[in-house]
């Protein structure tokens, strides 16, 4: 989880992706399956009712969408393990780094003082697979501080953490 | 109504606190914007039906069934705001400001003083004419304001205001200085401030003295109307209106000309707005915090408590070049995102003024040479200034504004610069960043790029610097957020005054901590600095 593979050919000798002396904890590989279920559902509804159609009407054109959906749903589903992989965050003594894509690569630093609250969600999907999403919130409606997969009981001694060290050291705006 | 506000310690529970109500004549204008609300949906959506109605009942007695139609509107309209006038209340602690609304929904806000972000007194055009005005308290969160106690009488709305900041500035009634007490030297004082020893008020009264304020720029109209003549907006209209005659004359058909009527509409609507909000703009420094006045029709006196502004911008388009004028917005918390009005901090600012405007959020930009500083941020390329730019690899994704991309840590702020045609400069105090981050596209990437974001508050200003090196984005994000939290461990309390207690001898001295004087600048600047008479 330290390095990127793609950072070894790159000209660079370190990911400045990958801030000095941070452990980056992974998010549970079951955000993957939960994503991998919500692609396959997507595939379900929009497929199939477009080859019924097609083989219904020997529609050429729709054929040849179906087959370029169903490539785009592949090729999506064939990114989600590794998106789920890039996906980190690591709890500092001030701030809470967490970082995320592959492509678009973003880092975000959010300062417990910072913190105006957490949430803690986990739609029907995500519980079934044991997984919720931890999100800040701080004055700043930019600030995209959301770790999804964590396994229930981390969520929860994340946020239980979280908040009391953002009381500690709190500030006004 | 005239009896002196106490404010009651917050523990003397809710009905021990003193509640207010607005003045008598709210009902009457807010009963207005019922009826008028109510004309406008009927004229606009149900112009149809009315033909219709009107078709079957006549012309005469159409006119009459209009008549008692909006008679009765306007009668359940100024019966309804009578009645919520008559349930609504406000209150002022030492803590917080409670306002209680609501005829069949009852609802009490409090609205703490120690999280105030920012106090206005705005006065619309009918409110103005009776002598009325409103007052809005801003906290941050939310949409609107928090409190709004609309409409109290003009003087008391000033002088309310002033016992808020008193408050909120954590200074009691005592501890009013002697000097004060004989009232402020004339000269500190600005040309409508509320001027208020209240001489009426019996001696158990608290008095709180209004922080004398010195006026530090004031916009002329005639620049005001060149900005605007300078600005995009006349000009398209002009070529849409060319582009709708000629056409209309080739063609020999005048449909064309309706096109006109949105475009007319809207660049009415922009131009308009400019002149509404420029107009009269003045800006004065006092221990409250930075007080702007503003407004054509609608006035509108803004109150920013010191250490309240997030981040400020300051723009130039091209056509604004030539003159040298810069439009400076700020970030408050309490204003949101939607408010174009009151983020403005100067609307068209010579360089001079601009850089006072600065100077108001930021009193020490912690570098040795301000005024060098700003004029790199505002008009250098490169390491100019000390900026770190972006790389010269990075005009492979940004060829045109490349030299213009860059990033200056001074020892209080964060200076951002960008723009090659549209010059914008942003600056973040260490203490009010919220949350950073680094984010690197594919492009970027290859090239070995990032750019960098501060999180701020909901407002015009989202500061960022594209394309700077990767190595040195990081290590910025990575100090960045050391200098923040350095800076908000050292940053003052939300009670501004408490610190600043000892400057509250010298009235004049504290308002009258000397804007930073370009040496170098047509008389303007200096003489907007000094006070009015």
């Amino acid at each position: 989880m330290t390095t990127n593979p793609e950072a070894h050919d790159a000209t660079v000798d370190v990911d400045p992706f990958d801030l000095h002396d941070v452990v980056w904890t992974a998010v549970s590989p079951r955000l993957a399956t939960a994503r991998l279920v919500v692609l396959g559902i997507w595939a379900v509804v929009l497929l199939l009712p477009m080859v019924a159609l097609a083989a219904g009407f020997a529609l050429l054109w729709l054929w040849l969408t179906a087959a370029g959906l169903a490539l785009v749903l592949a090729w999506a589903g064939f990114l989600v393990r590794r998106q789920v992989r890039a996906l980190g965050y690591a709890e500092r003594a001030d701030d809470l780094l967490i970082r995320r894509g592959i492509l678009m690569r973003q880092l975000v630093v959010v300062p417990y003082g910072r913190m105006q609250y957490v949430d803690v969600s986990s739609g029907p999907l995500a519980r079934r697979c044991g997984i919720a999403t931890v999100q800040l919130h701080t004055a700043a409606p930019g600030t995209d501080a959301t770790i999804p997969g964590l396994p229930p009981a981390e969520a929860a001694r994340l946020r239980d953490r979280l908040a009391s060290r953002g009381e500690a050291r709190l500030a006004g705006l | 109504m005239s009896t002196p506000l106490h404010p009651v310690p917050e523990s003397a529970g809710e009905e021990g606190y003193d509640w207010r109500r607005l003045h008598p004549v709210t009902p009457a204008l807010r009963g207005w914007k019922v009826l008028v609300a109510f004309i406008a949906v009927i004229g606009f959506q149900m112009s149809d039906m009315l033909r219709d109605i009107v078709e079957l009942l006549g012309p005469g007695r159409a006119w009459i069934v209009a008549l008692g139609v909006i008679l009765l509107v306007g009668a359940v309209g100024f019966v309804y705001s009578a009645l919520a006038w008559r349930v609504m209340r406000y209150a002022v602690t030492d803590e917080a400001v409670h306002l209680r609304t609501g005829l069949l929904f009852r609802q009490q806000r409090q609205a703490r003083l120690d999280r105030l972000q920012a106090v206005d007194v705005v006065q619309p055009l009918l409110a103005r004419l009776l002598g009325l005005a409103q007052l809005n308290l801003e906290v941050a969160g939310g949409t609107g304001s928090a409190v709004q106690l609309a409409f109290l009488r003009e003087t008391e709305a000033t002088e309310l205001r002033t016992r808020i900041l008193a408050l909120a500035a954590g200074v009691g009634p005592q501890q009013v200085p002697a000097a004060a007490a004989t009232g402020a030297p004339p000269d500190a004082v600005g040309p409508d401030a509320p001027t208020a020893p209240a001489p009426a008020a019996p001696l158990a009264a608290p008095v709180y003295e209004a922080a004398p304020e010195r006026q530090v720029y004031e916009l002329p109209m005639p620049r005001l109307i060149g900005s605007i003549l300078r600005s995009v907006t006349p000009w398209f209209l002009l070529l849409v209106v060319v582009g709708a005659v000629v056409g209309s004359i080739l063609l020999g058909d005048v449909s064309g000309m309706f096109v006109l009527v949105p475009a007319l509409i809207g660049a009415g609507g922009y131009v308009w707005g400019r002149i509404n909000t420029g107009a009269t703009f003045r800006a004065a420094a006092s221990p409250d915090g930075i007080r702007l006045r503003h407004g054509l029709t609608e006035a509108r006196t803004q109150t920013v408590p010191p250490g309240r502004v997030q981040a400020v911008r300051i723009r130039q388009g091209p056509l604004w070049r030539r003159p040298d004028w810069w439009q400076v917005d700020i970030n408050v918390a309490g204003y949101g995102a939607e408010s174009q009005t009151e983020s403005v901090l100067h609307p068209v600012a010579t360089r001079a003024e601009a850089a006072i405007a600065l100077w108001l959020v930021l009193p020490d930009l912690g570098v040795d040479d301000p005024l060098a500083t700003i004029d790199a941020a505002l008009t250098g390329v490169d390491d100019d200034g000390g900026f770190t730019p972006a790389p010269h690899r990075a005009r492979w994704v940004d060829p045109l504004s490349r030299r213009r991309h860059g990033v200056l840590v001074t020892r209080t702020a964060l200076i951002m610069r960008s723009g090659r045609w549209w010059r914008t400069v942003v600056v973040v105090p260490h203490e009010r960043t919220q949350s950073l981050a680094l984010t690197q596209g594919p492009l970027q990437r290859r090239l070995r790029l990032a750019s960098f974001v501060v999180h701020s508050t909901p407002g015009p200003v989202s500061p960022s610097v594209a394309h700077l090196d990767q190595h040195v984005a990081a290590a910025l994000l990575e100090e960045q957020a050391r200098r923040a939290r350095e800076a908000r461990a050292g940053a003052g309390p939300e009670l501004w005054m408490r610190t600043a207690t000892a400057d509250l001898g010298g009235a004049g001295e504290v308002a009258g901590a000397q804007p930073p004087r370009p040496p170098v600048v047509q008389g303007t600047a200096s003489d907007a600095a000094e006070p009015r008479p």
